[in-house]
């Protein structure tokens, strides 16, 4: 049963719950403290060492009960043989057969019949396999299926494609190969029994394929969300197709998250800190030296604020949409987050990913300033938006690619918003070496950053901006 | 605590009838949650809505275990000084002014300089002893030889650091003081961390509690809660003000109405004599339900369907 429990432990973490080798520990322990013979009270129990937040509560009752589901598979062959599987050799005395009540002996009775005339059906009649199929002995049964499952190792099944392949192994180690060999030899005899063999091997076959299915979803099901989440943040923005985004967009949170709550430390101006020895004796010396006043050390902590500024211009609208997408759920989650937008001219859009959906948002900013781009002009109004709050506490993002459309780049500007910043930092979806070719002001604009880099897929977005904020502090 | 034998926490089944003859009506959830806090010596972290009874869990626990409940208010700015220890500074002071005198009879017969520093080295550490420590409610739950109920509330409002604070405290219950040294815990306490989840518990604090979510209760838990809170309400209006507050939760709301506030819509309506759930009565008591004046006017509109819809369901019931 322990071993059980780690694989049951092995299935929540492909579904992305969380567990350290000590919740491992401690779900043994709930379990041996409940015992099994309670499902309700060791599910409880075990929800509460290994399932930390309610979204995974949910996910942990979902998997318990896939997990530890006790249903044996049916392995008794239809009553009726289905209308594709009768052959026109079929004898009209199996269809009457089928008709009565003592239907299972019949058939084995017809089996027994034709085996007389063919040593690889007698042969098979004696096999454990084939014995527990006529008796329909499902313990037995799904006890071989179970065993078989694990000499060829489906545990490790990982993809959709590979349910065929288990599914034939797994026939393999039970010994299905023989029935097999029964149903062509009976072939070559045009023996009357052959549909009733057929029809056990497909019985068989049918539990085997729905027990791989079970499997398949239990144990497969997380890792291929996983390989999913791999594969597209590592994907250029501009190549994932629409189909994907309402992934990406949970991706993007997921990641917008865990940046935030590494960061997002409320911080208070003025913690009380160790006393201040020296200033408590200053103070009193009036007393004549009686320190009647304690003083402390003061911790000054600074508010980090965060300028993001997104080119929305047809250059870079592929990636625009994924930068407000990080943008709308880096603002949901930090406070002091103002985010602009602009392509020929520059607004704040804070308001609107304050106020809409997600979707709604990203379409309004779209439509109140795409357009061709002039970073002169959206600078311009970026100075007479914010210059002035610009502070040596502040950070700014920008993104965009600087195809300024050989424009004038008020290089003065950014000069200054350089002068005032603690950080200014520029992410470019355009590769490095395309920096500064045709129309491309990023050189330029290069020397008024303390920091620039080539952004275009997801993991560099939030390598950058794990980086950014830490150095924020 | 967890060396004693509580015959209280024998089992499940014994926590639920404890906790029920104390007037709080607990689900089986809860139950395993505290018998295994008790059999593992493990902290719990409770989550849900506000006014589900997180608090009220320690506090009834306390009462059933006949041991202290020292609390613990969390609070944005909490530090080590108010939470742990501190020095009594003022007394330090004091006594080192004081003792000015005593100094030069201690330092009679020194020869030389290197010798009055020696002597006084023979001291030690008078100032910074257990006479100067001042505890705070984490070390006086340390340090009660009973063992204690220690309820830190609301601990999602606590600051990040705070939180790194409290794993030392949770995984082996001592207290590092430089001065002094290590303090063990005389008798481990029992536990309860609530949070309201404003915002995420960091994943450290969480691998060490084991966690218990109280959803608002179904419709029978509710009840029984107000027969045992409210006793003298009377049958057929118990089911119908239950049935009516869990529509209510249904609907969408700004802070749904939590089982205190189901408790004190009962006693209101007690006290108004009411004896089946009208709109008219309903409406004027509906500011004991629910605290935001949106949420009043959003239900207001559809008060008549709600009330109507749950006097036949009360019926019936």
């Amino acid at each position: 049963m322990q071993s059980n429990l780690v694989d049951f432990i092995q299935v929540l973490r492909t579904h992305e719950v969380r567990i350290s080798p000590a919740e491992t520990l401690d779900a043994m322990e709930v379990a041996r403290r409940l015992g099994y013979a309670n499902r309700t009270l060791l599910r409880d129990g075990l929800a509460m060492t290994l399932a930390k937040t309610p979204e995974e509560e949910v996910i942990f009752l979902h998997c318990f009960d896939r997990f530890f589901q006790q249903d044996l598979s049916n392995f008794s062959v239809p009553e009726a043989p289905p209308a594709s599987e009768a052959e026109p050799g079929s004898s009209p005395e199996l269809d009457a057969a089928a008709q009565a009540a003592q239907f299972s002996a019949a058939q084995v009775a017809a089996l027994q019949l034709a085996a007389e005339n063919n040593a690889t059906l007698q042969s098979l009649l004696q096999t454990p396999l084939m014995q527990n199929l006529l008796g329909n002995d499902r313990t037995e049964l799904t006890l071989a299926m179970n065993q078989a499952a694990e000499r060829v190792g489906l545990q490790e099944i990982q993809m959709f494609t590979q349910k065929g392949q288990f599914t034939r192994r797994i026939l393999d180690a039970m010994g299905e190969e023989q029935i097999r060999n029964a149903v062509i030899a009976l072939e070559q005899d045009e023996s009357p029994a052959l549909p009733v063999l057929q029809r056990y091997r497909d019985t068989l076959r049918e539990q085997v394929r729905d027990y791989v299915e079970r499997e398949y979803l239990l144990h497969a099901e997380g890792k291929n969300r996983q390989f999913m989440d791999e594969i597209l943040s590592k994907t250029r923005l501009n190549n994932i197709e629409h189909l994907y985004l309402h992934k990406v967009h949970e991706l993007i949170r997921k990641m917008a998250k865990k940046l935030a709550s590494r960061h997002s430390r409320r911080r208070k101006l003025l913690k009380r800190g160790r006393l201040d020895m020296a200033k408590t004796l200053r103070k009193g010396i009036p007393h004549d030296g009686v320190m009647f006043n304690t003083y402390w050390r003061q911790v000054k902590k600074e508010k980090p604020q965060i300028l993001a500024v997104c080119d929305v211009s047809g250059s870079v609208a592929a990636y625009a949409k994924f930068l407000l997408l990080f943008l709308y759920s880096l603002q949901d989650i930090l406070p002091k987050v103002r985010s602009f937008a602009f392509s020929s001219h520059l607004g704040e859009v804070s308001a609107y990913f304050a106020d809409h959906p997600v979707e709604k948002a990203i379409e309004l900013v779209n439509w109140k300033y795409g357009g061709a781009t002039d970073y002169g002009n959206s600078l311009l109004d970026f100075a007479n938006l914010a210059l002035d709050d610009i502070n040596s506490n502040t950070t700014v993002i920008i993104l965009g690619d600087a195809r300024n459309n050989n424009g004038d780049p008020k290089l003065d500007i950014m000069q200054s918003i350089y002068q005032r910043a603690r950080q200014v930092i520029w992410l470019n979806p355009e590769a490095r070496r395309a920096w500064g070719s045709g129309d491309s002001e990023m050189l330029r604009y290069q020397s008024a950053c303390h920091f620039s880099a080539e952004c275009n897929n997801l993991k560099q977005l939030e390598r950058i901006v794990d980086q950014l904020l830490k150095s924020s502090r | 605590m967890h060396n004693q034998d509580f015959p209280q926490l024998a089992s499940v089944e014994k926590i639920e009838q404890g906790f029920e003859s104390h007037g709080y009506i607990c689900s089986r959830k809860i139950a395993t949650a505290v018998f295994l806090a008790f059999q593992l010596r493990k902290p719990v972290l409770v989550e849900g809505p506000p006014g589900v009874g997180k608090t009220e869990l320690a506090k009834t626990l306390a009462l059933l275990l006949d041991t202290p409940l020292i609390r613990l208010q969390c609070y944005e700015g909490l530090d080590e000084a108010k939470a742990l220890y501190e020095w009594k500074y003022g007394k330090q002071l004091l006594y080192t002014q004081v003792l000015k005198e005593k100094l030069g009879d201690l330092l009679q017969g020194a020869q030389s300089l290197a010798d009055s520093v020696a002597k006084l080295h023979q001291f030690g550490d008078i100032f910074y002893s257990e006479e100067f420590l001042e505890p705070r409610p984490l070390l006086k739950a340390m340090q009660q030889e009973k063992g204690a109920i220690l309820l830190i509330d609301e601990v999602d409002k606590s600051d990040y650091e705070f939180e790194s604070l409290l794993l030392e405290i949770l995984s082996d219950y001592q207290i590092s003081i430089p001065e002094i040294g290590t303090v063990k815990a005389r008798t481990a306490p029992m536990v309860f961390l609530t949070s309201n989840n404003t915002r995420d518990i960091s994943d450290a604090l969480k691998r060490r509690c084991l966690h218990l979510y109280i959803p608002f209760p179904t419709v029978e838990l509710e009840e029984r809660i107000v027969l045992s809170r409210v006793p003298g309400i009377d049958e057929n209006l118990r089911h119908q003000l239950v049935a009516f507050v869990h529509s209510l939760r249904e609907l969408d709301l700004k802070k749904a109405p939590a089982i205190s506030e189901t408790i004190d819509w009962a006693r209101s309506l007690l006290l108004l004599h009411a004896e089946h759930l009208e709109e008219e009565l309903v409406r004027s008591t509906l500011n004991v339900l629910l605290k935001y004046e949106e949420d009043i006017d959003a239900t207001d509109a559809e008060l008549r369907a709600l009330v109507k819809g749950n006097t036949t369901t009360g019926h019936a019931g």
